[in-house]
């Protein structure tokens, strides 16, 4: 510690480091932002090789970002380096896209929402909102007023040019546009709406007889923007955003943001809430899993297989609904515990279902794993290497199946995991089949995780008591769970108030739709619907 | 030659295992069928009790409720889906001015059923219904007033126990 | 056994010699009887199948299937033809208009013309060529033009692409499809199709050819199969790529030619592979039991027709809702690296054991 603090300090002076966060902050002045950058990344002793986030913050005079850097070689020591810019009419910071590739996408958020103009970008657009939007919406004195509503049919700008930020020899800001496709390709539109892009994004992608040749995202459409109302809720109240965002992993979710706070108010627990809320978790998994699943198998046009998933999935619908009261957002976990106790069937119901999944896991795969068609297909398409997962910031099983050994379940263990003894399930290759595979056996190591928790829930009180006013202290909190599709970052600045004064979401899901370019380029149209599959995004986590 | 036999062998594996493929679907082609038949298994159809469909307020035989009228779940509502509309009346006994509900305005089209409101309820004056038939014509429907036409609230027992704020805590 | 010939030749009688119609006129009426009867089937067959997709994809798939309107949902694809009669034709503004108005009609006279060559019963057989197969094989094929010029004149990307997926498919299995079925009219010796049902009498071809004819009655299914655009090999609808692939702009009855005309092919493709392999209307046959031979013939032959085609519909169906959708490369090589290669040493090889 005491000697990555030094490094840093001899690579950029004006490094300051903050006392009393819950992990290595430094702030560096904007200037010297890139040469660290550059440092961290590239020096072997530090090798900070995932930017995990970029967080962009209004603070008041100035406008702040930070980074979230972890290092997957060095243990994964966690990093965060933040800086700020004083020019709240033009500010601008240099890019660190060149440096991570999950930056990419980072920055044009922060673009879009606090109107950081990056230098060195390569394609600065607004990622969600659209080229005509007026203002950064989550600058504190953003006026709401400035976007009204309109109900009539403008003629939408075709996205075709983007913008880019360079610096020349005179270190002058040179602005240059740029075309994203060229006159002559064969642009196909896929989305927003269409069946197989699981939610309402858009690929632009253009092709070359079957094959693809180059894939631009499109994200936006069903943006609502959680963060910036969040800064107007209570905590109890922004649960059920958090639910909201991957629905897929609604409890997985809401019990991070459930830690978060926690662990700001430092309220324990009690036992009882932390187990149920851990099999809650990987009840979801298996249901995000299963519908993974289900919906590769649609992709790829095996729609009984799709059926069959969907069949299964419903038992664990069926749990949530008896215990919970709801079956997608189970509306559980609450700050200091669970909603109610569980219910009496909740236990028996579990058991039975374990045997059940674990027979029918087997069909799925005599059904289609070792179907000729889906492996050959599987196989042949979506090689992601390591070191592009680690880049794009690909977490979760994607990133899994590339070898990458992310999940943080192990590496940070929360709730439960570090009472129950579970595999990491990697594979070596990071083709769609390993993505497909690594899936299906999440699912068998779900099923041991809870099968070793149902019997030892202890009993106790399922809540701690809690103020009924929360409030936080002052202070930033970073929490990450492993939702299904992977890395959930929960970020909350807190000035003390009811309400929080920053709360950022770290998606999973778009750093997976980012990751599509290298693992789709060069392959057939059918294999970028089914890698999509394999990937398994899902939009609203993205449209946050 | 030993590419061929390689062909021969995948081609093989590949027909052998297409036709377990077709065992399965045809294992569950005879197996029970999933679907339930809603409309017509209305009567025998329960929901789980936690089951969240409707907010109500259940009121005992003499129409009256607990409800006694102090926002909370008003407050607590992330949609704004609760509306308590009060008025103050002069209590009969003590003469002071208390506040009376007049009316309970539940909007459900907008509620999210992230039970809020039933949990930080002090009294226990709302919960929830496990009627999930919502559907109606007119949008304004969806507007619906919880507490009775002349319904009164619950006389409690005096003196009131204390130690309610501690449960109100809760969450 | 029933021989509908009784029915032609009394409908031919009362024309010419109780009615007193000369030579012309009789031919007109009755060529106008057997469209009319034969329009009647085909809209029959394929509203029938429409609901047993239904229902069996359901079955699959641990569902009910339709089961609202009428008994068991009987009534539902009555109902659904109705909505799509009623449904407006609307005129892509950007498209090819005559050609884009013009692609279903291919699609459906491509499937109707082979559809009237099928021996349906005994003596219940429109044309009979002495080039049946031929013929068969050349009418089925005019589908594709409908289907590539569907594509072409939408003016659609998805569309395009799917058109141009089918015109690669449907030519690339025309070859498997055709050497299956000639792999049988060696063993025929002829190619009228009444000719090759006849020569089964004593054992239909599937069992009499060994396994010779088992590997084209299989290779003829799978290329079947595909020239019906049908899953796993329905790369040029892809649902889940191309949304509805090379009929994504039609609607209302054009769009239904294509439903239907998709449904009819099935039919056809399993009329066909039951005529060639399965005797056609022939009753089942065991060389030395007549005891058996006679009460298999009491079953008419209409039934053993349609009987036979259930089975290998079924087998389509199953297929069909078991597998995932092969990729464009996958299909084109299970073609040229696999089903022809075979079929080329079936045919090569029952030639041989015919001449010995």
């Amino acid at each position: 510690m005491e000697n990555l603090k030094e490094k840093i300090q001899a690579i950029a002076p004006s490094a300051v480091f903050e006392e009393n966060t819950q992990v290595l902050t430094v702030d560096v002045d904007k200037n010297e932002l890139h040469q660290l950058a550059e440092n961290l990344k590239n020096d072997e002793s530090l090798a900070f090789d995932y930017l995990q986030d970029i967080i962009g913050l209004d603070l008041g005079d100035a406008l702040g970002v930070n980074y979230r850097l972890f290092s997957t070689k060095n243990n994964n020591q966690a990093l965060v380096v933040k800086t700020k810019t004083d020019d709240r009419e033009n500010p601008t910071l240099h890019s660190v896209s060149n440096l991570w590739q999950s930056a990419n996408l980072y920055e044009r958020e922060v673009y879009d929402f606090l109107g950081i103009k990056f230098i060195g970008h390569p394609d600065l657009r607004r990622l969600f909102l659209r080229p005509d939007w007026k203002g950064f919406p989550l600058r504190k004195d953003y006026d709401i007023e400035s976007n009204p509503v309109t109900l009539k049919n403008e003629s939408v700008e075709e996205f075709e040019g983007s913008e880019k930020l360079e610096l020349d020899s005179n270190g002058h800001i040179k602005e240059s546009n740029f075309q994203l496709f060229d006159d002559k390709d064969y642009v196909v539109s896929f989305g927003p709406q269409h069946p197989s892009t699981h939610g309402v994004l858009q690929l632009r992608v253009s092709l070359n007889g079957e094959t693809v040749k180059h894939i631009d995202p499109n994200f936006g459409y069903i943006h609502r923007g959680i963060e910036k109302m969040c800064e107007s809720y209570t905590y109890p109240k922004i649960l059920h955003l958090c639910e909201r965002l991957d629905y897929l992993s609604a409890a997985i979710n809401r019990h991070g943001f459930c830690l978060c706070v926690e662990k700001a108010l430092e309220l324990e627990v009690p036992e009882r809430a932390v187990y149920v809320r851990t099999i809650f978790d990987e009840l979801t998994r298996i249901a995000s899993h299963l519908l993974g699943w289900a919906s590769m198998a649609n992709d790829m046009g095996a729609i009984t297989a799709f059926i069959y998933g969907m069949r299964d999935r419903e038992k664990i619908m069926d749990i949530f609904e008896e215990t919970a009261g709801g079956r997608l957002f189970t509306n559980y976990s609450v700050i200091g515990g669970l909603m109610q106790d569980i219910h009496p069937n909740f236990q028996k119901r579990v058991k039975e279902f374990i045997p059940y999944m674990r027979k029918m896991l087997k069909e799925y795969h005599t059904l289609f794993t070792n179907n000729p068609i889906a492996k050959q297909r599987m196989l042949s398409a979506g090689w992601l290497k390591i070191d592009d997962a680690i880049s794009y910031g690909v977490t979760g099983p994607s990133g899994r199946a590339s070898n990458w050994h992310n999940d943080i379940r192990k590496i940070e263990p929360y709730a439960a995991y570090n009472k129950v003894n579970f595999n990491e399930i990697t594979r070596e290759n990071g083709g769609s089949f390993d993505r497909y595979m690594v899936r299906l056996d999440e699912i068998l190591e779900s099923l041991s995780i809870i099968e070793q928790l149902i019997d030892n829930i202890p009993d106790g009180d399922y809540k701690a008591k809690t103020k009924p006013i929360i409030k936080l202290p002052e202070g930033e909190f970073y929490q990450r769970v492993e939702n299904a599709r992977g890395d959930f970052n929960i970020y909350i600045n807190s000035k003390g108030d009811k309400t929080p004064y920053r709360v950022k979401f770290r998606s999973p899901s778009e750093t997976l739709v980012s990751a599509l370019e290298p693992t789709v380029k060069g392959e057939k149209i059918a294999d970028l619907i089914m890698i999509g599959g394999s990937l398994d995004y899902v939009i609203p986590c993205i449209d946050r | 030659m030993k590419s061929l036999i390689n062909y021969f062998k995948s081609l093989f594996e590949g027909i052998w295992n297409l036709l377990l493929g077709l065992k399965i679907s045809m294992t569950n082609l005879l197996r029970k069928k999933v679907t339930e038949k809603y409309p017509e298994n209305r009567k025998t159809k329960k929901q789980f009790e936690r089951f969240r469909a409707q907010l109500t307020m259940p009121h005992n035989d003499k129409n009256e409720h607990k409800c006694i009228a102090c926002g909370i779940c008003e407050m607590n509502c992330p949609n704004g889906t609760i509306q308590v509309i009060s008025r103050m009346e002069a209590d009969p006994e003590t003469g002071r001015n208390k506040k009376v509900l007049d009316k309970y305005i539940y909007d459900i089209g907008t509620c999210i059923y992230c039970n809020q409101c039933v949990s930080t309820c002090p009294q226990d004056a709302i919960a929830w219904s496990q009627d999930f038939e919502q559907a109606v014509f007119d949008r304004d429907r969806l507007y619906m007033q919880l507490n009775n036409p002349n319904s009164k609230v619950i006389e409690k027992p005096k003196p009131a126990p204390a130690p309610k704020a501690a449960e109100t805590a809760n969450n | 056994m029933f021989d509908f010939k009784i029915v032609t030749s009394w409908i031919d009688n009362l024309l010419r010699v109780d009615l007193g119609l000369d030579n012309f006129w009789t031919l007109a009426i009755e060529f106008i009887l057997v469209g009319v009867a034969l329009l009647a089937a085909y809209a029959l067959i394929a509203l029938v199948l429409i609901y047993a997709e239904r229902k069996i994809c359901a079955f699959f798939q641990c569902r009910i299937g339709p089961d609202r309107v009428g008994k068991w949902g009987l009534i539902q694809v009555i109902a659904d033809m109705i909505k799509i009669l009623t449904k407006e034709i609307i005129p892509i503004k950007r498209s090819e208009k005559l050609l884009f108005f013009l692609a279903p009609f291919f699609v459906i006279i491509g499937s109707f013309l082979t559809f009237g060559a099928l021996p349906f019963a005994k003596g219940l057989h429109a044309i009979d060529f002495n080039i049946g197969v031929l013929y068969i094989l050349a009418v089925s094929s005019l589908g594709v033009i409908g289907i590539v010029l569907a594509g072409w004149s939408s003016n659609n990307k998805y569309s395009l692409i799917g058109a141009m997926r089918a015109g690669a498919q449907l030519i690339s299995y025309e070859i498997s499809a055709g050497l299956a079925l000639m792999t049988m009219v060696v063993l025929a010796g002829s190619m009228q199709l009444s000719t090759i049902v006849e020569s089964q009498a004593d054992g239909w071809f599937i069992f009499k050819g060994g396994i010779f004819a088992l590997v084209a009655f299989v290779i003829y299914l799978i290329a079947g199969h595909a020239e019906t655009n049908r899953g796993p090999f329905d790369l040029p609808e892809s649902e889940s790529e191309l949304t509805a692939g090379y009929h994504t702009e039609y609607s209302g009855i054009m769009f239904g030619f294509y439903y239907v005309a998709e449904y009819t092919n099935l039919f056809i493709i399993s009329a066909i592979a039951t005529t060639m392999f399965l005797g056609g209307w022939m009753p089942l046959h065991i060389p030395g039991l007549d005891g058996f031979n006679q009460v298999m013939d009491y079953i008419p032959s209409a039934v053993w027709f349609f009987g036979k085609c259930a089975f290998c519909i079924f087998l389509a169906l199953w297929v069909r809702w078991s597998y995932p959708r092969l990729r464009i490369d996958q299909l084109l090589k299970l073609e040229w690296k696999i089903l022809m290669p075979i079929s080329l040493i079936n045919i090569a090889a029952v030639a041989v054991a015919v001449t010995i």
